[in-house]
């Protein structure tokens, strides 16, 4: 019988790796500073009811800020003089239009009341009125802080990819934040995008900013934003559904006809240094969870929300074909949601070896017989008698797929997670006669990302150890070929305005050999996830 | 431009000419209300026509008719993003204290929440969307808000119907009309008698009668009345649904123990989710569950505190008062 995985594991990959640590913990603002008095620093009274003059000193900060008036709401049409910069070129709120007269509005609120971003980072929280509506409450930089970077990683066409400065987005709605992206993880469909600029039909016509497994901070929040405020940190959700089709109605936004999802095409990703999104899309993290655990989040959100479509329930056995990131995740959330058998399937050794340390209690090499042999010989080295309750394709493999119907027992839930093939050969007869129930599953809904950063929190899932290195804004390129080789679990890219303590030590040289191994594991495949 | 029939204060309601109200939105129209329904809360039935459009709306057009679901959530908390909207805490829900109702002639809406009528249809007949959540197996209703429910479980295949009431005139609609199996009157509780027992006893009843077995697989209250929730436990088999709609008293002596021990579903159910609308629409269209009869009474828009009054007088041969809308 194979052993069961030991509660103390061996020194973890993460350990190995010399990771870069997380985002300096934030201390007690200093008390000496008052609203007030950074109020009469920072910002010029509001002179007209239709003018802002906005003027503050940068001063070095670890992340530089947008200036104020460049977050300010598309709908208020007003000027505003920056004496940082001109107002016709580098403020991104720049419009010219006459000045409007001022609006009563059912949305123009008070002063919000918000306790200082820590002064000891040199930030303070400022409410900007605004002539149109909204107030929007920013963080301010302190003085002499470099320009704010928006320096996004562009993908032009296959393999062809650049730095780009782009302008600092702007808030659309009173329910929108802004975000200064510190951390993303690299995901295979990034990967596919840059080999191949498509998958399926989403391809890419014009220079698309790559990236959407991010964490940030906030750094302004519309007037409606009632649970979020500047300084926050926190997990970005990078889909964003219209909310009002059947399918957001009815609870399952995942499958909005309309969905905006980062870095599918044409909408630009999170490799980039600001974000905006929704408040309700943003997910605060635990004082106890650090940033770059946080741009984990998303890939485990999709396990988390994987294992939801199996169903699975406490006792019960679950294998799951592939091991790569999602296929790993899958495995930690099974045991979190109460799986005792949990089966770690791929064709290659060396992934199977992490997948025990990580969190499968059993491991199966996959061999190249038929589906049924191949079942036959995995139900009997697991110890599944007639078969899982669960099986979870995370290869999007045809043979993983066939082998999956003839693995899961009878009755059981079959979950199709993994994107490979668009069409293959199914064992159409055997998901009959078993009475098998099998759901697709895509991203992920409601509540998937709130559970993901819970079992995080709560050490249930050590998603630190899938981070293999942490790379500059600038070594984005190198990550991409480093992950596309195929040795690597995780990589992380620092975001453009962060600056890594320590720099991570990851060797980004390729490996000729392993990456025609890995392209070759890779042949009539999709690719992504996401 | 826009004659409204306002409450100002309890008993106290008059007539105003209030500005015609604007789309806030890009996604939301202007309605010219046709019919307003008068419901125990106040007003949630209605209809109208489209007379203007938001930028940004795809799926209607001036002219189109349509049914209005009256409550619109905030599509941003925990309970709309799982698809309970229904639930959300910041519902808009017209003619619930802050906001306006539709006794008035224009209202506007949000237009995810309007719902084209097809022309064969009389916008005249109401709409409860709460006709929705229902499913097979016999069912134990009372009041005319139960009776449109046992045309929805026929219409969704239940086996047998059974409708329970205390007036006679509410019986004699629902076997007319929604084609219930059975009706039944409970008798009248002895002086002194122990109302759970009592419950317990007409329960017995019903299961005679109507050759229920152990049960019913599935019960409605519709009611709110203390006695009939009782009744309505008692009444169903082991391991059955009980579906709480009616609205009574807040706190009612209530049988739980037995809800342990035949291991029972309790389910509140309170307004519509998403689908219902569509649902109640096509079987009104289709000539599922027939409304018509519903209405009993209408009134001319001037007439509406008639109308109120009419209503709070709770005469048995009274069911829906219709209020039409300005011209």
């Amino acid at each position: 019988m194979p052993s069961q995985i030991q509660e103390e594991k061996p020194q973890s990959v993460s350990e190995k790796a010399n990771i870069a640590p997380a985002y300096p913990p934030e201390s007690p603002h200093s008390p000496s500073i008052t609203k007030a008095q950074v109020s009469a620093a920072v910002c010029q009274p509001v002179t007209s009811t239709n003018t802002i003059s906005y003027t503050h000193d940068n001063s070095k900060s670890p992340i530089p800020l947008p200036l104020t008036a460049e977050v300010a709401s598309p709908l208020a049409k007003h000027h505003h003089t920056c004496s940082s910069c001109s107002s016709a070129g580098s403020c991104a709120s720049n419009d010219n239009s006459s000045p409007l007269a001022p609006l009563p509005h059912p949305l123009v609120s008070k002063q919000v009341d918000i306790a200082p971003f820590p002064a000891s980072l040199g930030y303070t929280t400022v409410t900007v009125p605004n002539v149109r509506y909204e107030n929007v409450t920013v963080l301010v930089p302190p003085k002499d802080s470099p320009k704010p970077q928006n320096l996004s990683f562009v993908l032009n066409k296959p393999l062809d990819v650049g730095f780009v400065e782009r302008p600092i987005p702007k808030l659309q709605s009173p329910h929108d934040v802004l975000v200064a992206v510190q951390y993303t993880g690299i995901c295979g469909s990034d990967v596919h995008y840059w080999e191949h600029g498509r998958i399926g039909h989403f391809v890419v016509e014009s220079p698309m900013v790559l990236g959407h497994e991010s964490a940030g901070t906030v750094v302004a929040v519309g007037s409606a934003v009632k649970t979020l405020v500047p300084g926050d940190r926190i997990a970005l959700e990078p889909g964003y559904p219209c909310r009002r089709c059947g399918d957001c109605l009815a609870g399952r936004y995942n499958l909005c006809h309309e969905m905006v999802f980062a870095a599918t095409p044409p909408y630009d990703g999170t490799l980039t240094g600001f974000w905006v999104a929704p408040f309700d899309f943003c997910y605060k993290l635990p004082g106890n969870v650090s940033l770059q655990e946080g741009a984990l989040v998303e890939p485990l959100a999709v396990a988390v929300h994987i294992v939801r479509q199996a169903r699975v329930s406490p006792g019960q056995s679950v294998v799951i074909m592939g091991a790569g990131p999602v296929g790993l995740l899958c495995a930690a959330v099974a045991k979190s949601f109460g799986a005792t058998t949990v089966v770690c399937v791929d064709i290659i050794a060396a992934k199977l070896e992490f997948a025990k340390e990580f969190a499968a209690t059993h491991t199966y090499l996959s061999q190249r017989v038929s589906a049924e042999q191949n079942a036959t010989a995995l139900k009997e080295a697991a110890g599944l008698g007639g078969g899982a309750d669960a099986v979870i394709d995370a290869s999007g493999a045809e043979p993983s797929i066939q082998t999956s119907l003839y693995t899961v027992r009878v009755g059981g839930t079959y979950v199709q997670a993994g994107m490979g093939k668009p069409d293959i050969n199914f064992p159409i007869m055997a998901m009959c006669l078993k009475e098998v129930t099998a759901r697709g599953s895509f991203r992920y809904g409601p509540g998937d990302y709130k559970l993901a950063i819970e079992l995080v929190a709560s050490k249930k899932v050590d998603v630190k150890a899938l981070v293999n290195g942490v790379v500059e804004f600038k070594h984005a390129e190198e990550a991409f070929k480093k992950v596309k080789e195929g040795q690597v679990i995780k990589i992380l890219i620092a975001g453009p305005n962060e600056k890594l303590e320590t720099h991570g030590e990851l060797d980004t040289g390729v490996d000729a050999g392993k990456l025609k191994e890995a392209e070759a594991a890779a042949a009539n495949s999709e690719g992504g996830c996401c | 431009m826009n004659p409204s029939f306002v409450l100002r204060a309890v008993n106290d309601v008059v007539f105003e000419d209030r500005p015609k109200p604007e789309l806030k939105d890009p996604y939301d129209v202007l309605v010219h209300v046709a019919q307003t329904g008068i419901c125990g809360s106040d007003a949630t039935n209605r209809s109208g026509t489209i007379t203007a459009i938001g930028s940004r709306v795809a799926n209607l057009e001036p002219g189109d008719r349509v049914a209005l679901e009256p409550g619109v959530p905030c599509r941003r908390c925990e309970f709309c993003r799982k698809g309970k909207y229904h639930l959300c805490l910041d519902l808009i829900f017209a003619a619930t204290p802050p906001h306006d109702g539709t006794l008035a002639r224009y209202y506007v809406n949000a237009s995810d929440f309007c719902y084209r009528i097809p022309d064969s249809n009389d916008p005249g007949g109401g709409r409860d969307g709460r006709t929705c959540q229902r499913r097979g197996g016999d069912r134990e209703d009372r009041g005319f808000r139960g009776a449109p429910d046992g045309g929805v479980a026929k219409a969704g295949g239940a086996g047998k119907i059974i409708g329970v009431d205390v007036v006679g005139e509410r019986l004699e609609l629902a076997r007319e009309e929604y084609g219930v199996d059975g009706t039944f009157m409970p008798p009248k509780p002895e002086e002194g008698k122990d109302s759970l027992e009592h419950a317990e006893a007409v329960s017995r009843l019903i299961k005679e009668e109507f050759g229920l077995g152990d049960g019913a697989d599935v019960v409605l209250e519709c009611s709110g009345a203390e006695a009939c929730v009782q009744m309505g436990v008692y009444t169903l088999k082991s391991g059955g649904t009980m579906v709480q709609a009616g609205m009574g008293k807040e706190v009612v002596n209530f049988p739980i123990t037995t809800v342990c021990t035949r291991g029972l579903v309790v389910k509140g159910s309170i307004r519509y989710l998403a689908g219902c609308y569509p649902a109640a629409i096509d079987l009104i269209a289709k000539g599922k569950v027939g409304v018509r009869k519903l209405i009993t009474n209408r009134f001319k828009f001037e007439q509406s505190e008639e109308a109120f009054q009419l209503v709070k007088e709770g005469r048995p041969d009274v069911f829906k008062v219709m209020i039409e809308g300005v011209q």
